[in-house]
């Protein structure tokens, strides 16, 4: 920006004090793009990029369409989302959920609602039993916080039906 | 280990917020800025202590901010770079009693507040008793009235 070192305003004084207006112009050039980067942070924190939002906020369905789950895909290190999963299987009974991968080495379920009929840990994670309703539905609310950083990959399924892949970010 | 990573992590973040607010913006305080700087203590607080309320994990947090303060305070004194940088140099916005508009836009200021600093250290009541304004690398405004 030469012209602006050309403008008799902004050329450097040497009284009573010496300066360097190439740098300060540098400084203003500096606080004005910052002040769009605080503009950019706001605006993505507003749509969800930070948790909480249009594109955290996701609902992914298996191929099969029997497992849903509802989750944020961007946690924040000690702060709890929730999560939905539901399946479709037979009719008032025990219908078999597995969670596996990374997701509880990167969050801490803090609540399980309602209260599997049974769990087992399993080789990769953990095993959940939840009973199905007479329309053969069955929820699974849990409480996840994050307590990792960066990259958690886990699926979720029930056997005999395809799994659902998830891809968390958890920030610090 | 994590608590002197959060402060430091802290520090760095809050001194490029300030850097991009510019030196102005705390520098006087109205009732406003001090209810902003009372929120901003707030947030920063659970960030920097997450959830260890121990004695031990606060001066762990305090010990480290306060060996990063001394720590750039005996580097400024070694580089003129560093001290530049973080610091800022003082910028001449009135010259006999002229305003240099351009420099008072791209610092954000209006004559307003070049007027009551005029006034509130030296009693001036026209630019043109103003010899010198200079915005200085703290924030506040220094004037020099003109010689008569």
């Amino acid at each position: 920006m030469s012209d602006d070192r050309d403008h008799p305003e902004l050329r450097s004084r040497s009284y009573p004090i010496r300066e360097d207006m190439a740098y300060q112009l540098k400084v203003w050039r500096f606080e004005r793009v910052g002040w769009y980067v605080l503009v950019l942070v706001v605006m993505l924190a507003l749509v969800g990029l930070f948790s909480r939002g249009l594109i955290s906020s996701r609902e992914v369905r298996s191929d099969d369409g029997k497992i849903r789950v509802e989750y944020e895909m961007f946690h924040r290190n000690g702060s709890t989302n929730s999560m939905k999963v539901s399946v479709n299987a037979t009719p008032d009974t025990a219908v078999e959920l597995e969670l596996t991968g990374q997701l509880l080495e990167g969050f801490s379920i803090e609540t399980l609602q309602p209260v599997p009929l049974r769990s087992r840990s399993s080789s990769q994670g953990i095993r959940l039993w939840l009973q199905t309703d007479l329309d053969g539905q069955a929820k699974l609310y849990i409480t996840l916080r994050g307590d990792g950083l960066g990259f958690y990959r886990s699926q979720i399924f029930s056997p005999g039906t395809n799994g659902i892949k998830l891809v968390q970010f958890i920030f610090p | 280990m994590d608590s002197v990573l959060r402060a430091g992590a802290m520090y760095v973040a809050l001194l490029v917020l300030f850097k991009i607010a510019g030196r102005r913006s705390l520098a006087e305080l109205t009732t406003f800025d001090f209810i902003l700087l009372l929120m901003i203590g707030e947030a920063t607080q659970q960030a920097l202590l997450g959830d260890d309320f121990s004695l031990t994990n606060s001066v762990i947090v305090i010990v480290t901010l306060v060996a990063i303060d001394v720590g750039l305070s005996l580097l400024k004194r070694r580089s003129r770079w560093m001290s530049r940088l973080i610091d800022g140099e003082p910028t001449i916005i009135v010259e006999n009693g002229k305003l240099l508009h351009e420099r008072l836009r791209r610092a954000r200021l209006l004559e307003a507040d070049v007027m009551e600093a005029a006034r509130s250290s030296q009693g001036i009541e026209k630019l043109e008793e103003i010899k010198f304004a200079i915005l200085e690398r703290n924030g506040k405004i220094s004037v020099i009235a003109q010689e008569d």
